[in-house]
């Protein structure tokens, strides 16, 4: 993503996907839930309803204490010899960014994949300060040279063919690409591989952050991770502060979690723990390393009870591969780096309800997320307390949604709280649908209504059920 | 920038209703899983070996420093390796791996020498600092001996165990490597699936990995 959104119209971005988007999608989110519920048969479903509830309770934990363990964090990597910096919103952590590429005359930079940086939109402000920045996961790196975002946070360019890719591949790198995925990956490896050793800093992201030690935890499975944060003479990693866990004995429970749940793999081809630069001239890696630490909204999540454990997210995807809206629609819809259930439930408080007021309603209700989620988020009691801030407003947020829809909803709560509006009302509309209704279902109705029908019919109201009960009833007697 | 600082923390402790200062909670004893209980040597040995093959790793069990020799012969004609990076713990320095694969007219590179250079070498050559059996994982630590890029940039990385390393599970792994300046677990060669989910090995890591058991050497 190059830019941050403005207003997020998930209706009408839905009209914009590539009608081979959701086959593609339902292939790759098919192949890794399969390989997910084949390792988790293997656990066996007992000992891994143990590990969720140790993950969900290790990350309220973390997030219920969050201020004493990044203050301990602050400490660790400050005595490991790391520089750790805070950033408040995504403007200050950009600011931070620039100031320490600027000090080391940065002109490349290379970059792990890293929500965080999408959430801060980082690469554009690099590119408008003068430094290019190469995205260096493979998927990643098709979407930058496509001029697009991420389609999903596992596997980025999962919708393009590799017909696409070829092509793209010859049009902007100039080079003879044959429609292979393993030539198009070793073109990719020789490409990347002169500007990893040409960069002068590497960034990444964190996938946790552990308190005791002050230890960056990547989890990557193409190497490019590692070479980021190894390569290069500068390493800065972007952190959320939500991705603090107090200690090792944590990360027992949700590594065990988070490759099993993203990709159906026992661990990521690679694991890093950096706690610091190295600890003596004689090592190799980064000689000088920095932490931001990011808030960007993540305190005011804290501030609602009812959405806090939105921060529990561990940002392995199989709420995403579960859910029917996003298998049907794909990541573009969503307007933002983080798609699917936990992008919604996250960017619609990062972004607040003026922007992404829209994303709430982008979900079925259906729960399966729930029920996947490795470290147990509530997601859909977190959506319907969003979709209540859009048409209410609560405590943080003003109601946002438009008069028409917040005047619908208390016609309609009044109407179905009192016995007496409800018989009136549904006597009413029997008698309203009358004109539309053929052979029990109306394919047509007048405006804002047709919004349904435009797309199914909607069938016809029923007889008054306690009608049909007396008229039973009576019948019953008779007989 | 402490601007900052103090604003994050501040509005993190008044949403969490915490007295700056004040200690956390204990750790509830949900969140904890025990660490998974190990079979016997052998058959974790054979477990590690089969899982480090399912992803696609190639493993050899070597009886002596002879079999190790001819191994290293066969692997150089094998990847047609010119130049190699090794670390230089002691277990590697007594196995004589540099000065085999000198004989064998492989120019060594210091894993400190300019990073060009190194990732000219198509061989990497390390030690195994713990191993997971159950995830077919090798765990490596850095020091100013274990330079990271020996694992990182070469085409093959072959990495020599000793059966002693072996660990039940991570819980053993990081009581050994929480005050470590720097830890990468390896499970397998460098992949990806993010063209049209084909797995494709080798992306910006080691194409091959080669694990050698240095059974009673």
């Amino acid at each position: 993503m190059n830019q941050l959104p403005t207003a997020i119209n998930f209706r009408s971005n839905t009209r914009q996907v590539p009608p081979q988007m959701s086959a593609a999608v339902q292939k790759a989110t098919a192949k890794f839930l399969g390989n997910r519920a084949a390792l988790v048969d293997a656990l066996g479903n007992d000992y891994w309803q143990v590990l969720r509830q140790a993950g969900h309770d290790i990350r309220l934990h973390a997030i219920t204490h969050i201020a004493h363990y990044l203050e301990q964090a602050e400490q660790a990597v400050t005595r490991a010899g790391g520089q750790v910096h805070w950033a408040r919103d995504a403007e200050e952590a950009r600011r931070i960014l620039l100031d320490i590429a600027a000090r080391h005359r940065v002109k490349l930079a290379v970059k792990g994949k890293s929500m965080a940086t999408e959430e801060i939109g980082l690469n554009h402000a690099l590119q408008a300060a003068g430094i290019r920045v190469l995205e260096t996961d493979l998927g990643e790196y098709i979407v930058q040279l496509k001029g697009v975002g991420p389609a999903h946070i596992v596997v980025p360019a999962f919708h393009l063919s590799k017909e696409e890719i070829a092509a793209l591949f010859r049009d902007k790198l100039g080079v003879e690409a044959p429609a292979e995925a393993e030539k198009l990956t070793q073109i990719a490896r020789m490409k990347l591989r002169e500007e990893f050793l040409a960069a002068e800093m590497g960034i990444s992201g964190g996938n946790f952050l552990v308190a005791e030690t002050g230890t960056i935890v990547t989890v990557t499975n193409e190497g490019n991770g590692r070479m980021c944060t190894t390569v290069p003479p500068v390493h800065v990693a972007v952190v959320g502060i939500d991705k603090v866990v107090p200690d090792w004995e944590s990360l027992t429970v949700l590594l065990k979690l988070l490759a099993r749940s993203a990709t159906g793999q026992k661990l990521s081809c690679y694991t890093q723990f950096i706690s610091g630069p190295p600890r003596s001239a004689a090592e190799t890696g980064p000689a000088e390393m920095h932490l931001i630490l990011l808030d960007n909204g993540r305190t005011r999540i804290l501030q609602t009870p009812e959405c806090r454990e939105t921060l529990l997210c561990i940002r392995c995807g199989a709420c995403l591969n579960i859910c029917p809206v996003y298998n049907h629609v794909g990541g573009y819809a969503y307007g933002y780096p983080i798609s699917g259930p936990t992008g919604v439930i996250f960017a619609s408080q990062i972004l607040g309800p003026k922007i992404a007021g829209a994303l709430p309603f982008a979900s079925t209700l259906c729960g399966a997320c729930n029920d996947i989620c490795p470290v147990k988020i509530p997601i859909t009691r977190i959506l319907l307390h969003l979709r209540r801030r859009v048409v209410e407003g609560d405590e943080t947020e003003p109601a946002t949604a438009p008069a028409s829809l917040r005047l619908g909803a208390r016609v309609g709560a009044l109407a179905l709280g009192s016995t007496g509006l409800y018989r009136l009302g549904s006597r009413l509309l029997r008698r309203m649908q009358a004109p539309f209704v053929s052979v029990g279902w109306m394919e047509r109705v007048p405006a804002p209504l047709n919004r349904w029908t435009m797309s199914r019919p909607f069938p016809a109201f029923a007889a008054d059920f306690r009608q049909w009960w007396r008229g039973r009833h009576l019948k019953a007697r008779h007989e | 920038m402490s601007r900052a600082r103090e604003d994050i923390l501040g509005k993190l402790e008044a949403a969490g209703g915490r007295r700056p200062g004040a200690p956390p909670a204990p750790i509830p004893p949900t969140a904890r899983i025990a660490p998974r209980q190990p079979a016997g040597p052998e058959t974790e040995l054979t477990q590690l070996l089969t899982e480090i093959g399912r992803l696609n790793g190639v493993t050899r069990r070597l009886a002596n420093r002879e079999a190790l020799a001819a191994s290293l012969a066969e692997l150089v004609r094998a990847e047609g390796v010119k130049r190699a990076t090794c670390w230089t713990t002691p277990d590697l320095e007594a196995w004589g791996v540099a000065a085999t694969l000198q004989r064998l007219g492989v120019e060594i590179v210091p894993g400190h020498a300019d990073k060009q250079r190194v990732a000219s070498c198509e061989l990497g050559v390390t030690g195994v600092d713990a191993a997971l059996p159950e995830t077919g994982t090798l765990v490596l630590m850095s020091s100013p001996e274990r330079p990271r890029v020996a694992s990182l940039l070469p085409r093959v990385h072959l990495a020599l165990l000793r059966p002693v390393v072996l660990r039940p599970d991570l819980h053993q792994v990081f009581a050994e490597t929480r005050e470590a300046g720097y830890t990468v677990l390896i499970s397998g060669p460098s992949r990806t699936a993010d063209i049209e989910l084909t797995l494709t090995l080798g992306v910006h890591g080691p194409k091959s990995l080669y694990v050698w058991v240095m059974d009673a050497v």
